[in-house]
């Protein structure tokens, strides 16, 4: 599971014509953006792709885990708004990850996924194995 | 009357209704009017799905218009590679022999049909050697390869048993519904 998650790159597939000019609904820009390698369901293709489904919400529970969602390269670099991407993120978080998610969960707004997103993850591989290991201790 | 004569009365009338039928039948067919009407089925079927007439298709639920063996169909507003439809395959299924890659890149196209736009996803199908026919390249929306997630020219058979590129396809997979 630490090379699925070392390998987390949330890449956003998009090309077309509207993609840069029109705002989908959450649905609409996550099957544009993300769905071309995590699949419409979310079930991927792990390990090279991981699963969105259930362990999303884990990991938002864990000191760090909702700013890393906004920080995965294929995610900041999504050619979407702030707004648009705290959307996304919130739609996966409760379509594929309605049963793990914390119940005092408060979905991401559009000011913390622009400040996350901006701050570019320099090393994302040792940054990921710090997170996972508070996230590995949270599930004891 | 014995059973012979009986027999024989029964054979003959057999015979007789036979030979009514079958004259009655003769008169109003034609073996070349058969042909021609038999020829006419076969090319048309084979023709029809050429022509650029609108056609619903079942799956994916959506009138359309044009050639998809031409480079200018609709789905293709940013497709680089080869069509799976010159290929053997069609839009949404792999040639024989070849595998899907369940790893894609997505892309809008607008429908002349309905006038609305469709998420396409361009699948490409693996495991063959390139099939060289309809080749296309149409940009909209297409990035430099630096920045791979947006560039067409990326071959994406990921996650299938080979990397050999085949075709590429154009899925539907949702009206581009907008918020």
């Amino acid at each position: 599971m630490r090379a699925v998650l070392a390998t987390c790159l949330w890449v956003s597939t998009a090309l077309g014509t509207n993609a840069a000019l029109a705002a989908y609904t959450p649905r609409v820009a996550y099957l544009l953006h993300c769905s071309g390698c995590h699949l419409p369901d979310g079930k991927s293709n792990p390990p090279e792709v991981p699963d969105l489904r259930g362990e999303l919400g884990r990991i938002v529970a864990v000191p760090g885990g909702r700013d890393y969602l906004a920080r995965v390269p294929g995610v900041s670099q999504a050619p979407v708004s702030d707004q648009e991407l705290a959307e996304i993120l919130n739609w996966v978080l409760q379509r594929f990850n309605a049963k793990t998610l914390p119940v005092d969960f408060t979905p991401l707004t559009g000011k913390e996924v622009g400040r996350s997103r901006r701050n570019v993850l320099k090393d994302p591989l040792k940054h990921r194995a710090a997170l996972w290991e508070r996230y590995e201790s949270s599930r004891k | 009357m014995t059973l012979n004569d009986a027999m024989g009365k029964v054979y003959g009338w057999l015979d007789t209704r036979t030979n009514a039928a079958s004259r009655q039948l003769a008169r109003h067919t034609s073996r070349r009017g058969f042909i021609n009407r038999m020829g006419t089925l076969l090319v048309g079927a084979g023709v029809l799905p050429l022509l650029p007439v609108a056609r619903a298709f079942g799956a994916e639920g959506l009138s359309e218009i044009g050639d998809p063996q031409s480079c200018d169909y609709w789905r293709y507003c940013a497709f680089g590679g080869t069509l799976c439809s010159c290929c053997g395959g069609s839009l949404t299924s792999c040639p024989p022999g070849a595998e899907p890659s369940p790893i894609t890149w997505v892309g809008t196209c607008h429908n002349p049909a309905d006038g609305k736009n469709y998420l396409i996803s361009y699948n490409d199908c693996c495991g063959k050697a390139i099939c060289s026919r309809c080749f296309c390249h149409r940009t909209e929306g297409d990035r430099p390869v630096y920045f791979p997630s947006k560039s067409n020219d990326i071959i994406w058979c990921f996650g299938t048993e080979s990397h050999a590129y085949h075709c590429t396809l154009a899925v539907v997979l949702s009206e581009a519904t907008e918020a």
